[in-house]
């Protein structure tokens, strides 16, 4: 897929030719393997309650259905990231291409070997998920205990060789077993060195225990010998694994999902180490990442559908000059079109051009959260956090920051640099909240703080040829309150989570459908659409009340309007004809200003008459398109006129 | 679309333009100039045929006009330099080539004006035109003033507005008097003003202001363009007959301005004879050489029986298709139309929420501006209604906008402005991310400190103590800029509002582009200081906060990492996994080698390849377990197939690098590497095996390791580099 690569490779494509940073000497891609225990406990059905929202699921199907969601999902998210899934426990094994049972991993079943999910992959998990379908017989648990050193290893393997540089790796182990080797030392002593390999690897193995009917999973009869946390990472990192159980209105499948979402998104960084220049002569370390990114399709490609199987075309680029001359690389120059001619530079003067400065963030200073204007925005806002490494204390010093802006409402003001020769920006330093706070704001981000882009005074675009005079409020206002009280959203706040994109998901259902040679959907659940019933039935009666009352002022308003235009007609000089003054055109000119003389131009049909700037100077004023020939402007504000007077 | 422009510069090119005044070391012409280039080599970048400029000489040697006939006197000694028409590249060097001044100075400048006057007449007829005339002039010809009046009222009449910038000429606003001014400069200005005053549109000033003027960038404006037209509904207008419905415009409040883009050219005659680089041979840089190139695309695929393993097809040929994963979906040309999510053109209200619930980091981007549609009573009185509704109550609508059928829906938030940041009554919108856009990354808290075991800490080196709390909470507040700016009236304002910020790589570009056209041969000029102004904090408030700053370094007590305890060699504190269990006595009982004989095998190559040197004690054991990883990663390369080994060996050869940096053995890593090199490119390793090089090692970066890496290395940053290419 080399056609895709150079985006693989650079993060935020935003910015044009920037160089790429230590965060790209690894390929910053992530594969997770699911390692799925078999056994007889896994594959109980849960006891039966009579309760219809019980579970129904065993702990296997539980898991399965997790990875088949999390499979689909991933391909949505991250199109470009690596899993697998590994049984372990059963009685057949098969570790690739090698089937029966002469792997050097008994009792280990590579369900789906480490690769970027495809169709068939989704396929096979909907089959043992949905369809319960295990025609190869495969979740039939071993007579004989599966040995953990040998699934360990055999997860090796698979990362070795399958996501042998990619930046992140992890194994998710899923199982009810506190204690594989119950008195086994030597099987036990095995394991152990063979998930040091793991750690040594540089795979983070994550723990999804399932306890079921209340009994303890206990971490220090196994798992404590294998989970590794690195002290020198990030502190407070290290919150023990969460046990998964059904109970408490939750099903087995939610408690789980829930639990593996929450590290299921390999955290990338956007920079790393980049100096924060808190106040002259003091500097700390900070990393920055991007937690909310638009998430958008990936980009169609092309195929030959000539062969047997449909190949992905690479494509490759030659510059050729008006002669159709291939024009080597050491002959071109960048030029920067200036008059019907290209000014050129050297290559040395171009890097000069854009180097704004090092790569930093420095704070020239502090405002009230307040005097950010609230239209002041133009990009999303990245995520930074302390690290320790290059400046010991950087933490403390972030977190005293953080305090300080969150409790005075205060933000910092700061010129940003994120790479060498990126294009620098001012930034307002917002603080975010702690998400387990019941009153949070934003439970689905992390506490820290937000470089917010500041626009330039480029990026304003002039407003002022319209025109929308300040109005006092009154009853309308009034009754508008009673509207809007009455529709917050749930919980008082906009929670993304609740509305995935219905575009995207659209596209990916079509093309899974087809993938997987399945019907095609007739619609989504749109979740962005608005509640209209509910609207209805909440406020219809306001509405009904306003509406009329609004009806009645408006037409209140036409007449007054209309009145004054007469009046002042009278006091001045009838004018010839409609000769916008240079106000009109650059901006003011209230609606009123020639909506009477418009309809009466077209009602004597001399709107004709008018010359091309002044039809086209009324137009623009109506924002009606204003391209074409003098006999397609008028007939097009004609036609608007009868439309719209 | 902008409108059609006629302007003419009235240039001086008399004998004493020639001269350096005050204080001055470039000429009074060369300083005029700075103006007049920088405004025509703006019209030159713009390239629209509708913006027409034309220059005549005031003082020229020569007499070139149409007015110098023989009823009418006093036009001798003015030319016109160009005739009004666009301006390009070409008629800039014929201009600059003209620009001399003469040996005369006895043409009236007012005659120069009429000469003007006409031009723009003549070519404008009665055409709608921004018309100008722009004087530049150090007033010491002489002027009969006798018809300015009149001249004064032909330029109203035709709708022209005169600017007179003069040389050392005075201005009280602006604060500048020249001393020593002879009488007849005096009187001279004096004319000029009076017919300037005479104009209904006309400005009189001094070219100081004006070149000092130059540095502020200027903001290209664009048109306001409409990017919705329709209502704004708050239910379904279609099945509830409750249901709200506004006729509003959406216009962009904000769009990034991006700086120029240059395109590849090249000379369409082929690499020139001389040495391009070279400083020595002219200005190969610009000029009319050069042609943009365009892009030829071939598509090919892997084709193990054509020549090279690939194979061209023809465009022709080809389907487009998606990515399911892995899985390429092809798709045809009626079933695309399918992914797209069928919409209607929309803009509904799904519900609202209290500002104090938003935080404006959730921003995913540029700002729309939100009023009622034109002469619509209704809309006007409905949408002021709900803005001053949302403004009392504290709140934000939240709305599904859908801006022309078959786009995809996004979702707007949007906020209530009863004319206070900008002065008219409008919603501002901004958009808000959906479920897929919110990626759940886990940090630990600021605030306190979680233990291994369940336990919360509030006292720890990561978190800071009072003091510093304090020390910071100081500096802040001392920092503060909300007031700190001041206002034209010289109050108290914000510093450093947005109105401010102009964008450093836009103008700088520009200018240094401008510069070059005008000046082929001139280094590029420096960036202005307008344009850094906000890079650093304020110095006077620098100053004034130091007890507050210094009192932070002190509290804050960051030190920074000095590069050499990254080597791990000598510490024994090694990982261990959550129990504590020793694992390397586990390892020595596992996994029993002789000290001098440790075996790496290629499948767990890396964990075995760190675990002895974590135990190694010699540096005979380091090196050969080097030897073997190197021989290990040898082997991937010539067994792989293709390059499907080579992923794996740069892992292995990374994490080599790695640990023998942290044993401070580095020389071992560059002797491999540089042997490695030479095998890979020799093609000793069963094959053409370049690929492994260029885009795994030099890509990668693992090229030899330097002083800057490794103290112990004697590899200077320069031979790295030259070892990479």
């Amino acid at each position: 897929m080399s056609w895709r690569k150079d985006e693989d490779e650079r993060l935020d494509g935003d910015e044009g030719d920037e160089e790429l940073d230590e965060n790209d000497y690894k390929t910053q891609k992530d594969a997770v393997l699911f390692a799925i225990d078999v056994s007889k406990s896994m594959l109980k059905p849960p006891q039966t309650t009579g309760d219809k929202k019980a579970d129904k699921d065993s702990a296997l199907t539980a898991a399965l259905t997790c990875a088949y969601q999390i499979m689909q999902q991933r391909i949505i998210s991250q199109p470009r990231d690596m899993m697998g899934v590994l049984l372990f426990g059963t009685e057949k094994s098969k570790f690739r291409d090698d089937s029966g049972s002469g792997t050097g991993y008994p009792h280990c079943y590579l369900l789906s070997d480490l690769d970027i999910p495809g169709a068939e992959d989704v396929k096979k998990l909907k089959a043992l998920v949905e369809d319960g379908e295990d025609e190869d017989e495969i979740m039939v648990p071993s007579k004989e205990p599966v040995i953990m050193s040998n699934m360990l290893f055999c997860a090796n393997q698979v990362f070795t060789t399958n996501a042998a540089n990619f930046g992140s790796r992890r194994l998710f182990i899923v199982t009810d077993n506190d204690d594989p080797h119950a008195g086994d030392k030597q099987a036990k002593s095995s394991a152990a060195v063979r998930a040091k390999d793991l750690y040594d690897l540089g795979v983070v193995i994550e723990l999804f225990p399932i306890s079921r009917e209340d009994k303890k999973f206990d971490l220090s009869k196994f798992y404590d010998d294998i989970i590794y946390r690195d002290p020198a990472a990030e502190a407070g990192q290290s919150e023990g694994p969460k046990t998964s159980k059904s109970g408490d209105g939750l099903t087995l499948l939610n408690s789980l999902i829930s639990n593996i979402n929450s590290k299921q998104t390999p955290k990338r960084s956007y920079f790393s180490n980049l100096p924060f220049e808190l106040a002259p002569g003091l500097t700390i370390s900070i990393k920055g990442y991007m937690p909310l990114t638009r998430q958008t399709p990936t980009r169609s490609c092309y195929v030959y559908e000539g062969e047997e199987q449909a190949q992905v075309v690479q494509s490759e680029t030659a510059q050729v000059d008006f002669a159709a001359r291939t024009v080597e690389k050491s002959e071109l120059r960048k030029g920067y079109k200036f008059g019907g001619e290209h000014i050129c530079f050297k290559p040395e003067e171009l890097a000069e051009l854009k180097q704004m400065g090092k790569k930093t963030l420095r704070i020239i200073g502090f405002k009230k959260r307040s005097k950010i204007p609230s239209w002041a925005s133009v990009k999303k806002s990245i995520f930074i956090f302390p690290s320790e490494e290059q400046y010991v204390g950087s933490t403390r010093v972030f977190s005293a920051l953080w305090q300080k802006l969150l409790k005075d409402d205060k933000v910092g003001i700061a010129w940003f640099v994120a790479r060498e020769n990126a294009h620098p920006v001012m930034v307002a330093i917002f603080p975010s909240g702690n998400p387990d706070d019941e009153e949070a704001n934003t439970p689905y981000l992390p506490a820290g703080l937000w470089l917010y882009p500041l626009p330039f005074a480029d990026d304003v675009r002039s407003v002022d040829h319209v025109t929308a005079p300040p109005r006092p409020a009154d009853e309308l206002t009034d009754q508008m309150r009673q509207v809007i009280q009455n529709l917050q959203l749930p919980k008082a706040m906009y929670d993304p989570r609740r509305y995935p994109n219905p575009s995207l998901q659209w596209h990916y259902k079509i093309l899974q459908a087809k993938a997987l040679d399945e019907e095609t959907p007739d619609a989504i659940d749109d979740l962005t659409l608005p509640k209209y019933r509910q609207i209805d039935k909440r406020v219809g009666g306001y509405l009904a009340e306003w509406k009329e009352m609004l009806a009645k002022k408006a037409n209140d308003l036409q007449n007054t309007r209309a009145f004054k235009r007469e009046f002042e007609e009278d006091d001045e000089r009838p004018a010839k004809r409609a000769k916008p003054s240079k106000k009109a055109a650059s901006g003011g000119g209230g609606p009123a200003n020639s909506n009477a003389d418009l309809k009466k131009a077209f009602e004597q049909g001399t709107l004709g008459k008018m010359t091309v700037a002044e039809l086209k100077d009324i137009m623009a004023s109506k924002g009606i398109s204003t391209a074409g020939r003098k006999a397609e402007l008028a007939e097009r504000l004609e036609q608007w006129v009868e439309e719209n007077l | 679309m902008a409108d059609k422009e006629a302007t003419v510069y009235v240039i001086d090119l008399g004998e004493s333009m020639a001269d350096c005044h005050n204080g001055r070391n470039e000429s009074n012409l060369d300083f005029g100039m700075r103006y007049i280039w920088d405004k025509i080599s703006t019209t030159v970048a713009a390239s629209r045929k509708t913006w027409n400029v034309g220059v005549v000489g005031l003082n020229t040697d020569e007499t070139n006009n149409n007015e110098n006939r023989e009823e009418y006197q006093g036009y001798e000694n003015i030319s016109v330099l160009k005739e009004l028409g666009p301006m390009t590249m070409t008629s800039l060097r014929v201009l600059k080539s003209k620009i001399e001044p003469s040996s005369t100075s006895s043409a009236d400048a007012i005659s120069a004006i009429v000469v003007a006057l006409r031009m723009i007449q003549t070519f404008t007829k009665k055409l709608k035109y921004k018309r100008k005339i722009i004087v530049v002039t150090n007033g010491e010809s002489p002027i009969d003033d006798d018809q300015s009046e009149e001249v004064a009222n032909m330029l109203n009449d035709v709708g022209i507005e005169l600017i007179v910038l003069g040389v050392d000429f005075d201005d009280a606003e602006y604060g500048f008097k020249e001393e020593d001014k002879p009488r007849h400069k005096e009187q001279n200005e004096k004319i000029l003003k009076t017919l300037v005053d005479h104009c209904e549109s006309g400005a009189f000033g001094t070219m100081a202001q004006a070149v000092e003027e130059l540095a502020t960038p200027r903001i290209k404006s664009v048109r306001p363009f409409k990017a919705y037209d329709g209502p704004l509904t708050l239910g379904d207008p279609q099945k509830y007959p409750s249901a709200l419905s506004i006729q509003v415009e959406r216009y962009f409040k904000t769009k990034r301005a991006t700086p120029p883009s240059a395109s590849n050219v090249a000379n369409p005659n082929g690499p020139p004879q001389t040495q391009v680089w070279d400083e020595d041979h002219g200005v190969p840089f610009s000029g009319v050489g050069f042609q943009p190139v365009k892009q030829l695309r071939t598509y090919r695929i892997e084709d193990s029986k054509a020549a090279g393993g690939k194979k061209d097809v023809d465009m022709e040929d080809l389907a487009k298709a998606y990515q399911y994963g892995r899985t390429v979906v092809p798709f045809g040309k009626s079933e695309e139309d399918y992914l797209k999510y069928e919409t209607t053109k929309s803009f509904t209200i799904i519900g609202f929420v209290p500002m104090s619930s938003y935080e404006p980091f959730l921003n995913m981007g540029e700002t729309g501006l939100i009023v009622a549609q034109k002469v619509n009573e209704e809309a006007e009185l409905g949408l002021s209604a709900l803005i001053h509704a949302l403004h009392e109550l504290e709140s934000y609508a939240v709305a599904r906008y859908v801006n022309k059928d078959k786009a995809p829906p996004q979702i707007l938030l949007l906020k209530p402005n009863p004319a206070i940041e900008d002065d008219i009554e409008c919603l501002y919108d901004i958009p808000l991310p959906f479920a897929e856009d919110v990626r759940s990354y886990q940090f630990p808290p600021l605030d306190k400190v979680l233990t291994i075991t369940g336990n919360v800490l509030t006292e720890h080196r990561l978190l800071p103590n009072n003091d510093l709390q304090q020390a910071m909470s100081d500096y802040v507040d001392a920092m503060d800029l909300t007031e700190y700016g001041q206002d034209d009236d010289g109050h108290p304002a914000e510093y450093a509002p947005v109105d401010d910020l102009y964008n450093p790589v836009i103008h700088h570009m520009n200018q240094a582009i401008r510069n070059r056209a005008v000046n082929p041969d001139a280094p590029l000029p420096p960036v202005a200081e307008i344009l850094t102004r906000f890079t650093h904090p304020p110095e006077p408030l620098i100053a004034k906060a130091k007890t507050e700053i210094d009192g932070l370094i002190k509290a804050a007590e960051v030190k920074k990492v000095p590069p050499k305890v990254q080597g791990k060699r000598g510490r024994k504190d090694t990982v261990k996994p959550l129990s504590g269990l020793d694992i390397d006595a586990l390892l020595g009982e596992t996994r029993p080698r002789t000290k001098k004989t440790p075996i790496i095998s290629t499948e767990n190559a890396i964990p075995e390849f760190k675990q002895i040197l974590e135990t190694a004690e010699d540096d005979e054991t380091i090196e050969t377990a080097a030897k073997q990883m190197g021989n290990i990663i040898c082997k991937l390369v010539s067994d792989s197939f293709a390059d499907v080994l080579y992923p794996r060996a740069a892992e292995n050869l990374r994490v080599m690098r790695e640990e023998l940096i942290n044993m401070e053995v580095p020389t071992l890593y560059n002797k491999y590497i540089t042997k490695l090199k030479e095998s890979l490119l020799s093609g000793n390793l069963n094959g053409d095996r370049r690929e492994m090089w260029f885009r795994w090692i030099v890509g990668g970066r693992l090229g030899l390791i330097t002083q800057d890496e490794s103290e112990v290395s004697e590899v200077s940053e320069k031979e790295a580099k030259a070892f990479l290419k």
